[in-house]
């Protein structure tokens, strides 16, 4: 199944690449970039979901421990990088600068693929309802 | 105020607002904390969208513009596809088939708005150029749209029974947006040159490899931490095993359920 989605994915980027006849300067980068901030914003937003998880666990600590230490080495590790000169660096003048870049651009990267996922499930889910009604078939034995 | 603490409180105080809001919103068990979660994310997702005005010195402001600018055409295809689906074979709650009319044209209304802003000359602009969000979100949005179609289509196949009318339907999807992103990398639109499409196309799925594998590893961290966390965990006390007398008792109050009564149809 994997391979039926990456498959139409790497065509279309190979064929917009043929046809615009440009180089992509700044993938690697860019892609760097959206892996330590999507890292560090997810295991944020699990460590959050661990607040309902102690509802049913007596409130422990040391998960919360765990993924705010997940976070902290997402941090760590976006500063460090960016640090390094031009090895991650865009258009931004700081370090600073070019972090809260990088988290606005995760959240529109979001609210693109949210939309995506509300197209594709709400057209699937409308078909699914439409179509002819139909019952389920028990075999006795 | 100075204008860095405004950018705290209208920007990032309110994205805040917005994660942790929806969070408590969904996941709550508590029906007071799941409305105030709602409450806070619709005040942050205010505040963001307001910031074109709070915060026009700020380049951040632009991703409030893009979030205004995507309100109509996402009110739209969310309520459209509500009433598309409910208005279908739901067991209660069941909208009337004019309300299904009312969906299919709110949703095409939705697609033409999006297509028109990259097509036509509704393009969102800010300040007097075209905004930098909207250039990454526009061709996300496609590329998501071609993954998660083929996804869909291949788990349709995979786990449906006469399913080929939505497998097709995916692959009708699939298809539209590779082609709305290769017609995007060939043609100019009034407002961004074909070059630049094809750039932000790449730069996007670079954005969003990024994101899915980071997050992958964030799970993979998160399920580590729970699964040593539990694994530490003393084992539960085990009941002694039942006694001669107690079997007894189970044995005849079971023997009175299942004899002695009226035979069943």
């Amino acid at each position: 199944m994997g391979v039926k989605v990456i498959l139409p994915f790497v065509a279309v980027l190979l064929a917009v690449t043929y046809l615009s006849g440009s180089t992509p300067e700044g993938a690697l980068v860019r892609f760097a970039n959206a892996l330590l901030t999507s890292f560090t914003l997810f295991s944020f937003i699990l460590l959050l979901t661990l607040f309902v998880y102690g509802d049913a666990r007596k409130r422990p600590v040391a998960p919360l421990f765990g993924m705010a230490l997940s976070v902290g080495l997402g941090a760590a590790l976006t500063v460090f990088f960016l640090s390094q000169g031009e090895l991650l660096m865009e258009d931004n003048g700081s370090v600073r600068a070019q972090a809260l870049s990088n988290i606005i651009r995760f959240g529109t990267t979001a609210v693109g693929f949210g939309l995506a996922v509300m197209v594709v499930g709400g057209t699937l889910f409308a078909s699914l309802m439409s179509g002819p009604r139909r019952t389920i078939h028990v075999e006795e034995e | 105020m100075e204008e860095a603490t405004q950018a705290f409180v209208f920007f990032w105080l309110a994205g805040l607002f917005v994660l942790s809001g929806a969070m408590l919103g969904l996941f709550s068990k508590v029906a007071m904390q799941r409305k105030a979660g709602l409450v806070m994310a619709a005040a942050g997702l205010l505040s963001l969208m307001a910031t074109p005005w709070t915060l026009s010195f700020s380049p951040s402001s632009a991703f409030g513009h893009l979030l205004g600018s995507l309100a109509g055409p996402g009110v739209l295809l969310g309520v459209g596809f509500y009433l598309i689906t409910f208005s279908g074979h739901v067991p209660v709650g069941q909208l009337s088939p004019a309300d299904r009319k009312t969906g299919v044209v709110m949703v095409l209304a939705g697609v033409l708005w999006l297509e028109a802003m990259h097509w036509w000359v509704l393009t969102p602009t800010y300040p007097g150029e075209v905004n930098r969000y909207w250039l990454i979100f526009w061709p996300t949005m496609l590329l998501g749209v071609l993954a998660c179609g083929a996804g869909a289509a291949a788990l349709v196949g995979l786990v449906g029974e006469d399913r080929q009318q939505e497998q097709r339907l995916m692959l009708l999807i699939t298809v539209f947006s590779g082609l709305l992103l290769l017609l995007g990398a060939a043609l100019d639109g009034p407002n961004v040159a074909h070059e630049q499409f094809a750039n932000e196309v790449i730069l996007a799925a670079a954005d969003l490899f990024g994101a899915v594998v980071g997050a992958a590893i964030a799970v993979l961290v998160f399920a580590l931490v729970l699964a040593v966390y539990e694994s530490q965990q003393p084992a539960p006390n085990r009941l002694a095993p039942p006694t001669t007398e107690q079997l007894a008792q189970a044995s005849k109050v079971i023997a009175s359920n299942i004899t002695g009564g009226e035979e069943s149809e």
